[in-house]
């Protein structure tokens, strides 16, 4: 009997290292094949035409964390994310809780409400420089009907408004869907007794919708903050990163730098140490949600 | 010397004299040197001129054509060969397409055209000529583009001289370039560009406004001074731009503006600095606008450069705050519309004028050299020094002309393509038609007595004849200048122009102080410097001004 199954066990064993390659593969082409392309060149001077010029130590990254743009980019990162994220979440959580309620035309709406999930983002930013131009644009002309006379595109705060304003329209949706999947996913039972205890269903909301579709809201969040951190085309395409660099996001930066100048070293440092802050963001978020579950 | 040698040479000779660069006592000359007797030359020399001919049959949509690009075209010689060309998506690209079915008809080959936004042509050319790919024959460049294809040992385009000198391929005549515009299409004296584009920036204005008797009154009560018509002065620039700003000068019922800009970050608005930032720092005393030729150090936050960002910024109020954010197109459609009394900006403008379809002001466009001062800050010597006048041309813009690649493996039925676009008959159409993005770089553009075209040549092509007088007049001073601002095409530039762009456009926001901006650039552009090579950077440097 022994002899028998050693082989069978062998063969499996090779087996399951034979279904692992594909995927062992995939990881080490895309995801520590560009992470030590990255690293290396993040160390190195590069020349377009030239190359590698030279290993350059750490001076990549002391420019970097010298760099005024590269830490505003990372401010107005940070402000894009702050801002939309959370208002995402909130009108997000709140349309799926209407949707949920099943009024008149819910079905309707679900439909409606998802369109700007499938429309190019490049194309909202575009589609932003006309509706914010102060020069006929139909956002610009109505707010400054009720008196937010707002110089969208040509001043410093607004582009950056004007940007979240597009991202909050494209995303909203994501949130919508994923959290009414969530409430979907409670028993009905628990929503009949909570209403025999609840004043109305805005209480029902808060103290039961809200902490039982919490695990999957969550999920939401996480997902949001980490494309949102990764945001470009809608700023992008809407204002340049521009006037000056007041709506330039991190990506933008990096894009201008790697990309349009190949500078392929401050392009890399820039990179890794975005990266590390990301990390360090995302650690503290899933230590939190950790907790929150525990 | 070989005999092949010789016969390259004289091969050459030939082909400059049928170009009409050399007259007939040079190649004759010029042969005798070579060692060809006198009575062959001579007979060599009829015969090749005979062999020009006005228009061919095989040729119908190239004028001035050689014999032997007649006998060429009989046998549609680019059957079976398509070439793939990278062009700017705008008119310029809109300008190169509509020569390709006219050539495809007479060639039999094809031309794929890919249309690239300028926010990305940079990083598209050059990630196909350094990644080796070599998927393109030719890109459409900017000049600012140039120095980046000599970065390598081997350059990224191929030189020219070769397919100029074989008499098969269209007719086009670089010795009719005016000298500012052929040294952009060239790299230490060899040709590397083929005609297309011919870029300046001028002021153009409402000559009925500013001819208006009652504005005129108006302005001198204001300004204690007669309407400067046109202004010479960046003073009086500024008087008029304040002045047509707030009110109704054109009796349309709307208020208008003194002027319209274009200053979207990233795009091409840093030009407008450049150009009237010029009779600041540049005169007869100084030709460096951008580095110290000595040891290459920046000298953009000079303070030179520092009054005219200040003056710049003021431009701002008298036009839509929009202009911030604005493109090229829209700053233009602000004058067109009718709404704008004045515009610095590229021939584009005049031409389109000239456009009822998208333009209120055919018959109303006056145009002008940039204005000048009276006082020009010298950033090598540090000191600021009074003139009677100082004013500056210049050839800021993209002058978009296209290049060969270097890893072609069509590089002749590319040139051939290139050159029947810089053949006269279609740089002449070019020249005159606004949609095509292209302005006039050729003496036979331009009127005489320094050009050899006509007003009813323009007139033919739908120009108003009073438009094109002054337009002309005011480009060929422009491109003419005797003290002119000098072009940057040292490697890098789009990055140090980049800089720049972003920095101004901080102020124009409201984000930065023009003297932080500056000196925020002047620090990027010293580690740009740095990593491209500062000798090798200096020695370019020094070089463009030889």
């Amino acid at each position: 009997m022994t002899r028998l199954r050693a082989p069978v066990m062998e063969y499996g064993r090779v087996f399951r290292y034979v279904l692992l390659l594909p995927a062992v593969l995939w990881v080490v082409g895309f995801t520590f094949f560009p992470l030590f392309a990255v690293l290396r060149y993040s160390f190195a001077s590069y020349v377009l035409g030239r190359g590698i010029t030279g290993f350059v130590g750490f001076d990549n990254y002391v420019d970097v964390l010298g760099s005024a743009r590269f830490w505003h980019s990372v401010m107005v990162t940070a402000i894009y994310v702050v801002v939309s994220v959370p208002v995402e979440v909130v009108l997000g959580f709140l349309a799926a809780w209407l949707v949920h309620l099943g009024p008149p035309g819910a079905r309707g709406f679900r439909t409606i409400i998802g369109a700007p999930l499938f429309t190019l983002e490049v194309a909202i930013g575009y589609l932003g420089v006309t509706m914010f131009s102060s020069q006929g644009g139909v956002v610009a002309v109505l707010l400054a009907k009720i008196g937010i006379d707002v110089p969208w595109l040509s001043s410093v705060w607004g582009g950056i408004a004007a940007a979240i304003v597009l991202d909050v329209w494209r995303w909203t949706c994501f949130i919508f869907l994923i959290v009414l999947a969530g409430l979907a996913g409670i028993a009905s039972d628990l929503y009949d007794a909570a209403l025999l205890d609840a004043r109305n269903h805005w209480q029902v909301m808060w103290r039961l919708a809200i902490p039982l579709a919490w695990p999957v809201t969550s999920i939401a969040i996480l997902l949001r903050t980490v494309e949102c951190l990764k945001v470009f085309a809608i700023p992008y395409a809407l204002t340049t990163g521009g006037p000056g660099t007041s709506t330039e996001v991190v990506s933008a930066t990096v894009y201008l730098v790697t990309i349009q100048f190949f500078d392929f070293g401050k392009g890399s440092a820039m990179g890794i140490v975005f990266l590390v802050i990301v990390s360090a963001i995302l650690a503290v978020f899933f230590q939190q949600m950790r907790k929150r579950l525990a | 010397m070989s005999q092949d040698d010789k016969a390259e040479q004289f091969a050459r000779l030939a082909s400059r004299f049928l170009r009409g660069r050399i007259d007939r006592r040079d190649f004759m000359r010029t042969g005798l040197q070579l060692g060809l007797s006198a009575t062959v030359l001579a007979r060599l020399a009829r015969s090749a001129r005979a062999a020009m001919l006005a228009s061919a049959p095989e040729a119908p949509y190239e004028s001035g054509v050689t014999s032997a690009r007649a006998a060429f075209l009989r046998d549609k010689p680019y059957k079976g060969t398509t070439i793939n060309v990278m062009v700017l998506k705008a008119t310029v690209g809109d300008g190169l397409k509509y020569h390709v079915p006219h050539w495809e008809s007479e060639t039999g080959g094809r031309v794929n055209v890919a249309e690239v936004p300028i926010e990305t042509l940079h990083t598209q050319i050059f990630s196909d000529l350094s990644s080796g790919l070599g998927r393109y024959d030719a890109y459409m460049t900017g000049c600012w583009y140039y120095g980046d294809f000599f970065v390598p040992k081997t350059p990224y385009i191929a030189e020219l001289s070769k397919f100029l000198a074989d008499p098969k391929h269209p007719y086009w005549e670089p010795d009719q370039w005016l000298p500012s515009m052929r040294k952009l299409y060239t790299w230490n004296g060899k040709l590397y560009g083929v005609l297309f584009d011919g870029d300046a920036q001028a002021l153009y204005f409402r000559r009925d406004a500013f001819d208006n008797k009652e504005a005129q009154a108006k302005f001198k009560a204001k300004y204690g001074y007669a309407l400067p018509n046109p202004p010479k002065l960046m003073k009086e620039m500024h008087d008029l731009a304040d002045f047509f700003t707030g009110w109704d000068w054109n009796g349309d019922g709307q208020k208008d503006w003194g002027i319209s800009l274009h200053a979207k970050v990233n795009e091409q608005g840093f030009f407008h600095f450049l150009t009237l930032a010029a009779p600041y720092v540049i005169s007869p005393d100084n030709r460096y606008f951008f580095f110290n030729p000595n040891d290459m150090k920046p000298l953009i936050n000079s303070e030179g450069h520092l009054r005219a960002l200040v003056d710049y910024v003021k431009f701002l109020g008298n036009g839509p705050r929009e202009q911030i954010s604005w493109t090229l197109g829209q700053g233009w459609d602000l004058f067109l519309a009718g709404h704008a009394a004045m515009e610095p900006t590229w021939g584009d403008l005049p031409t389109l004028g000239q456009d009822p379809k998208v333009s209120k002001v055919k018959g109303k466009i006056g145009a002008c050299p940039i204005p000048g001062t009276t006082e020009a800050f010298n950033p090598i010597t540090g000191q600021w020094k009074k003139y009677d006048f100082n004013q500056v041309g210049n050839t800021n813009g993209g002058t978009w002309h296209c290049v060969i690649s270097q890893h072609s493996k069509k590089q002749e039925a590319t040139y051939d393509f290139l050159a029947f676009m810089a053949n006269r008959k279609n740089a002449f159409f070019n020249a005159s038609h606004g949609w095509t993005g292209v302005q006039p770089g050729m003496r036979y553009e331009f009127l005489p007595p320094v050009g050899s075209s006509s007003v009813a040549e323009w007139q033919e092509q739908g120009w108003n004849g009073d438009d094109v007088v002054q337009y002309l007049k005011a480009y060929y001073d422009t491109l003419s200048a005797t003290v002119q601002e000098e072009y940057l095409r040292i490697p890098g530039t789009a990055e140090y122009w980049h800089e720049l762009d972003v920095n101004v456009s901080a102020v124009l926001g409201g984000q930065m102080q023009p003297k932080q901006a500056l000196d925020a650039t002047a620090a990027a552009w010293e580690k740009i410097t740095d990593r491209y090579g500062r000798a090798e950077q200096k020695a370019l440097y020094q070089a463009s001004f030889a």
